[in-house]
């Protein structure tokens, strides 16, 4: 028993120092430089909550914000509804489907930073891939509006498959008699979908929801990549801000503090929502 | 559970342990026998009179070194490095890409000669500040040396985190080169507060390149004539002039490689990357005036020398945006999202009069594999202007001549010593061994190397001592090639320079005003709130880090001279 207990110690103890190193102290050193002015070859000086005062007074910093929050919230809001509807036409018979579902999936496999540098090729407006073949004349990443939606039409590109996945295997999970109970008051799929298919998934959505919110929040291989920012600050998101201010500008205090502010926006965004699903299932 | 299971854990962690700590670093191939043992050279002849052959790694290429290059240091058999190991730090483009690419081609060499093991870690451009930087504050004591660019001296300065190498350029020791090979503003951007730092290696600027077989073709003159009624403005003298042909040309197809339109000109503006750099090359000959002394309106261009106000939204800087936001309405609408490769590529394949940018584009324009335009361009020192805002009067003055201005925008990746490093001569020798006389000039043959040309051992005669052969030997066109050296050596050499910043938080400065720029290449800002925006965004950046070290170090780094001054 008592050398069950140390092997068992030996398994943990690696995770345990990963999730020491990588993730508690990184989190414990940021909150501490949030409140420091930082120069290089300088000591740093203690500044209590400047650095989280600028962030409100920085422009660049509050659009970064905004350009995050619609991203957000459109980005994941199309994901879902799009992951939903694949959910439903996969959850049935049909040809090639073992084939197809595999296809779709592939999305979710490609790194973000491959993807980023590979939609450069297929949105260049001079002759690429879209407006090459389908002989439009979109501004994909130079015109500040359509920068954007490249930016979110990539990551819904790249997590749709997410979504979709986990709707599949929560619809399979579906005993097929509510089904029946249901069709014995209606024939119409959509109130089968709103009174059965829906209640039952809710735990399910809501899960997917809170994941991909808080993936979403933390966004930056696809816009650094794709789009660098640009043009303008149209596609600059608040983790590359962070980056920039903190890597380029070497404004480390800031750059802590506008990390923790995201931090905190998505911790929010978090417990209002298992707030709401207490209160709903409670 | 048992010691197999204990076993299968430790193992686990080895091969985890082992992954991890091979990441990241390119060591050499092994080409010795131990320390102060027989030398096994493979890529080191050693000939009796005392110079030597080396051969590059992978080209199998020869370069010849005198005795007189090679130094006292290095001899057959002899290993005065051996047992060290040293780590340089450089933008990552590969092992044939430009900049590190030598590094790779050389090392085999400098190992056989010098006993030593080189690291050549490979750092994003847009990373390589960062990461030497914190290296540096938090005493991580990774790099030996840094290729850095220019606008980093600032950084590295204040702090102490380079050594001068001013000790060492004298020892007749280590491999030759001079420094005085390099014209005036080169040369400074390699230097601070009278003490040499950097070794000679690549040489930045921008210089205007055109298509010579379009722009001399009488057709098209007559066209041009034809349309707006006056003589096409060429040779080009003036950024009105380039304006005025690129709108001419600006949508017709007047190349034969396909049937889409093509452009007048073609520039950079994707957002943090470069695009900045067209800004401040183009604004030059609006804004700065030369003289023999440096104030606020003389040989200046970024803050006001006694109060470090920002100078950026100054008329001549406003005007000087205006003719670039006008210029950019004759290129693809979709170079506001493309780096430098893609406007370069489009140059590249003939499909635009005339682009602005560095000496990778006249080297570029040699590969055949890239290029449709070999044989066909034209170059010269960026145009000028005819009003020229003066700062010190406030008000605009108009000149005879149009104010042409050299610069030296760009990285001019050179190598410098870390103060961390327990090998400084180990590190200098390499840096020096590239710097020589026939390293040097084979680099910059070679376009791909990303060594561009600034040094006067680079210039073919009368302006300066290299063979026209070795260039033709490596591909060039030879009327490209006329062009080109002379376009660089006119700019290197020209009366009036733009000044460098390089002070602490050059890349902060520059980063504020490039998303500015490019908020005004979209529409979304006017070129003066722009500008306005731009300079109280520097004054905050110069609030933050010290109004009074900025103001210091930005005297030091231009050479302010206090004493007389033109009257505000």
């Amino acid at each position: 028993m008592h050398r069950d207990s140390r092997v068992k110690w030996a398994f943990l103890l690696p995770a345990a120092l990963w999730v020491l190193c990588f993730t508690i102290f990184p989190l414990v050193y940021g909150l501490r430089l949030s409140f420091f002015r930082v120069k290089i070859g300088e000591p740093d000086e203690f500044v209590g909550f400047e650095n989280f005062v600028q962030f409100f007074q920085d422009e660049r910093g509050l659009q970064s914000a905004a350009v995050t929050l619609i991203f957000v919230l459109s980005g994941v809001t199309v994901q879902m509804a799009l992951g939903m509807c694949l959910a439903l036409l996969f959850n049935r018979d049909m040809p090639l489907r073992g084939l197809l579902r595999t296809v779709l999936t592939m999305p979710l496999f490609a790194t973000p930073i491959a993807v980023g540098f590979l939609f450069v090729t297929i949105f260049y407006e001079e002759g690429g891939l879209i407006n090459g073949l389908l002989r439009w004349d979109v501004p994909w990443l130079s015109h500040p509006h359509w920068a954007l939606v490249s930016v979110i039409l990539v990551d819904i590109w790249q997590w749709t498959p997410f979504c979709f996945l986990i709707f599949l295997a929560a619809l399979q999970g579906v005993s097929e008699d509510y089904y029946e109970a249901g069709r014995l008051e209606t024939k119409s799929g959509w109130m089968l979908f709103r009174h059965v298919t829906f209640p039952l998934l809710q735990p399910t959505i809501v899960l997917v929801l809170l994941l991909r919110i808080t993936e979403a929040f933390k966004v930056f291989d696809i816009p650094y990549t794709l789009t660098s920012g640009g043009p303008g600050s149209a596609t600059q998101v608040l983790s590359m801000y962070a980056y920039r201010v903190g890597m380029r500008f070497f404004h480390f205090g800031y750059a802590s503090s506008i990390s923790l502010i995201l931090f905190l926006l998505v911790l929010v965004t978090v417990s209002f929502m298992f707030k709401q699903i207490r209160q709903t299932y409670s | 559970m048992n010691s197999l299971c204990l076993r299968t854990v430790i193992l686990c962690l080895v091969v985890v342990l082992s992954i991890a700590g091979g990441c990241g670093r390119s060591s050499g191939p092994d080409s010795e026998e131990e320390a102060g043992g027989v030398v096994e050279y493979k890529h080191v002849t050693w000939h009796d009179d005392g110079s030597l052959d080396l051969t590059t790694f992978e080209d199998g290429e020869i370069i010849g070194l005198s005795k007189e290059d090679i130094g006292t240091l290095f001899g057959p058999g002899k290993t005065p490095f051996a047992g060290q190991r040293i780590a340089v730090a450089v933008t990552s483009q590969g092992p044939k890409g430009g900049i590190s690419g030598p590094l790779y081609r050389l090392r085999p060499a400098w190992e056989e000669l010098t006993g030593a093991k080189l690291d050549i870690v490979e750092v994003p451009m847009a990373d390589l500040l960062n990461k030497t930087i914190t290296d540096l504050r938090f005493g991580g004591g990774q790099f030996d040396g840094i290729i850095q660019g220019a606008w980093f001296m600032g950084e590295y300065i204040t702090p102490g985190f380079i050594i001068p190498i001013d000790t060492y350029v004298q020892d007749p020791r280590f491999p030759h080169w001079d420094p005085g090979w390099l014209p005036t503003p080169l040369k400074s951007i390699h230097a601070w507060g009278g003490k040499q730092y950097g070794v000679m290696n690549d040489s930045d600027g921008q210089v205007l390149y055109w298509r010579n077989d379009i722009l001399t073709n009488t057709a098209w003159r007559s066209a041009f004539k034809e349309e707006t009624g006056k003589d096409l403005p060429f040779p080009v003298k003036t950024w009105q002039d380039v304006t005025e042909i690129a709108r001419f040309f600006h949508g017709k197809n007047w190349d034969e490689n396909d049937p889409e339109p093509d452009s007048g000109v073609v520039m950079h503006f994707r957002v943090n990357e470069q695009g900045m750099f067209h800004f401040m090359s183009l604004s030059a000959a609006f804004t700065v005036l030369g003289g023999e002394k440096v104030d606020r309106g003389t040989n200046n261009y970024w803050f006001d020398p006694d109060t470090m106000e920002p100078l950026i939204n100054q008329p001549g800087h406003i005007r000087a945006l205006e003719t670039l936001y006008e210029l950019s309405q004759y290129g693809p609408r979709a170079q506001s999202s493309w780096d430098l490769g893609t406007a370069w590529d489009w140059f590249l394949r003939g499909k635009s009069i005339f682009v602005f940018s560095w000496g990778d584009v006249g080297s570029l324009v040699q590969d055949v594999s890239r290029s449709s335009i070999k044989g066909k361009i034209g170059a010269s020192i960026l145009p000028g202007s005819y009003d020229v805002y003066d700062m010190n009067a406030n008000a605009w003055v108009n000149v005879d001549e149009p104010n042409v201005v050299g610069n030296t925008v760009g990285g001019s990746w050179h190598g410098v010593i870390t103060s961390t490093s327990e090998s400084p001569e180990a590190v200098y020798s390499l840096y020096a061994l590239m710097a020589t006389q026939p390293v040097s000039l084979w680099n910059v043959n070679r376009g791909w190397t990303g060594v561009d040309p600034g040094a006067r051992i680079h210039f073919t005669p009368p302006q300066g001592s290299a063979d026209l052969q070795g260039y033709l030997d490596a591909g060039w066109d030879e009327s490209d090639l006329t062009f080109y050296l002379k376009a660089y050596r006119d700019n290197f050499y020209a009366k009036t320079m733009l000044p460098y910043l390089r002070i602490n938080g050059a890349e902060e400065y520059w980063r504020a005003l490039d998303q500015n720029l490019s908020e005004t290449m979209i529409g979304r800002l006017e070129p003066q709130e722009a500008l306005l925006r731009t300079a109280r965004e520097w004054n905050t950046i110069t609030d933050r880090r010290g109004r009074e070290a900025q103001l210091k170090q930005y005297q030091e780094s231009i050479g302010y001279d206090l004493l007389p001054h033109a009257p505000r």
